[in-house]
């Protein structure tokens, strides 16, 4: 074994690393930084060190981050999306991953650790695969028109007769139609609001309004598959802080899905109850109910659960998945109970209106 | 006699699909595949309503919008958007316009007859 030819300091170690890191104090004061922090925030270490961290980063972000992880004395627990920041330097936009570490001194908390990790490439490739979904759903719309049109057309008998299995098959078609162009209309949502484009705009909206809207076409559907859809609502809500229209399509869109896995002679309860400042909305069936080890998935996007006595779903699983960023970005959580073969109850909450409420999404890359 | 609907539009089967959709229930369609034409036929066609797309050859839909409706001799006639479109700044652009009317593809014909009725009856 060779040895290096002197002491191993922080310096060697850390001079050729790809990520910046950098070392603050329990007050966010910066003790040390490696080159490429240096190279990048375009401070030299003597200049830096005993700087705020904001204030040599300019990532205003990392505040509330360090509090969480001096509160907690814990790493950062956050996902790939939720940690990661937009730095603009020179005109050029760089896009980091962040990572924090406690450091502690003697059992006591002493300061932490701060990576960033560089993945603007990995950034680019997100966009590129946002735009391409986007292309796409685009592209499908306009063959879908001839389709859907045609069909409708043979199917009222205004193109000539139809035999009873001519019929039929139309039908069939004409339902499949809608099924894609509902995943459309989704793969579109789902790509406007991972491009950042999409922003909820809260306004004092009714409760009973937003339900109706959300159920009565469903209703329909619910009594040819012989299923009981109720809502309970109790008189007098306040006005909840909501985009209408998107609020409308959570709700919609959790009743469609409790629509797909309820039975003949079950029953769907859409209710609403305020507690607080938030309003709890929830979609309670008595359908065969998601194993536990699928709840957690079920609101990431690309996933769709299957299992006994699940029928097909006829979706690509980014209904729930745009329902939670819709959620989110109005400053609500939502969740899911279940029981197998008992039912499901999704639960989103969404805040009650207050004068001067104006929440907007934040700019994802902010 | 029937009223007369100008369809501007490029993709030869959606033609023919909003075309049998408007000849069931006795409109008479004039057709034009690119903006510049649909100008000209404006002029010389005097349609009743006209069914717009957007993405156009030549001239695009915006364009011929805003002619048509900057023109008091054009601007009264209704203008139904029908379009792949589907983002609200596109939506609102096209209003802003002068747009009468959005309609996104796909649609049903029963939407079409629903909102024509409603610009041709009187």
């Amino acid at each position: 074994m060779s040895t290096f030819p002197e002491p191993v300091n922080l310096e060697t170690i850390t001079g050729n690393l790809a990520d910046a890191v950098l070392m603050v104090d329990n007050d966010k004061k910066i003790v040390w930084l490696n080159r490429k922090a240096e190279v990048f925030f375009n401070a030299a270490l003597d200049e830096a060190v005993g700087k705020d961290l904001v204030e040599i980063t300019a990532i205003k972000r990392l505040r509330y981050l360090l509090d969480d992880v001096f509160e907690q004395q814990e790493a950062l627990k956050c996902s790939y999306e939720e940690a990661s920041v937009k730095v603009k330097k020179k005109d050029e936009r760089f896009f980091f991953k962040i990572a924090i570490n406690p450091v502690f001194h003697q059992g006591n908390l002493w300061g932490a650790l701060v990576q960033l990790t560089d993945v603007t490439r990995f950034h680019e490739l997100e966009k590129i695969k946002t735009d391409f979904v986007s292309i796409v759903s685009h592209e499908f719309r306009t063959p879908l028109t001839t389709i859907i049109v045609g069909v409708e057309m043979l199917k009222e008998g205004m193109l000539g007769d139809l035999t009873p299995r001519g019929k039929e098959v139309l039908e069939a078609i004409g339902a499949d139609c809608e099924r894609l162009n509902r995943l459309i209309d989704n793969l579109m949502e789902l790509s406007r609001i991972e491009s950042g484009t999409i922003y909820v705009e809260a306004e004092s909206t009714d409760i009973a309004d937003l339900v109706e809207e959300a159920v009565r076409p469903l209703k329909i559907q619910a009594d040819k598959q012989g299923v009981e859809l109720i809502t309970d609502l109790p008189p007098e809500l306040p006005p909840v802080a909501a985009d209408f229209n998107k609020a409308v399509w959570v709700l919609a869109n959790l009743v469609g899905n409790a629509m797909r896995y309820t039975d003949p002679g079950g029953t769907i309860t859409v209710r609403v109850r305020q507690r607080g400042k938030k309003h709890f909305f929830s979609v309670e069936d008595t359908g065969c109910g998601i194993p536990k080890e699928h709840q957690e998935k079920i609101f990431r996007k690309y996933v769709q659960v299957s299992g006994p006595g699940r029928k097909g779903a006829g979706g690509v699983g980014l209904g729930l998945a745009i329902a939670k960023d819709i959620v989110m970005a109005h400053g609500g959580e939502i969740w899911v109970e279940s029981d197998i073969d008992k039912g499901t109850k999704f639960t989103f909450t969404f805040p009650v209106y207050q004068e001067k409420d104006s929440i907007t999404l934040p700019e994802a890359d902010q | 006699m029937g009223k007369k609907i100008l369809l501007v539009e490029d993709e030869k089967n959606v033609i023919l699909g909003v075309r049998t959709c408007l000849d069931a229930v006795g409109y008479d369609v004039e057709i034009v595949e690119n903006g510049e034409d649909a100008l000209n036929a404006v002029n010389r066609e005097h349609p009743d309503l006209i069914l717009l797309d957007l993405l156009l050859p030549k001239v695009d839909g915006f364009e011929v919008l805003r002619v048509l409706k900057g023109d008091p001799e054009t601007a009264m006639i209704p203008v139904i958007v029908l379009t792949a479109k589907a983002e609200e700044e596109d939506r609102q652009r096209a209003i802003d316009l002068g747009a009468n009317n959005y309609m996104t593809k796909p649609f049903k014909p029963q939407e079409l007859w629903d909102r024509l009725k409603s610009y041709l009856s009187e």
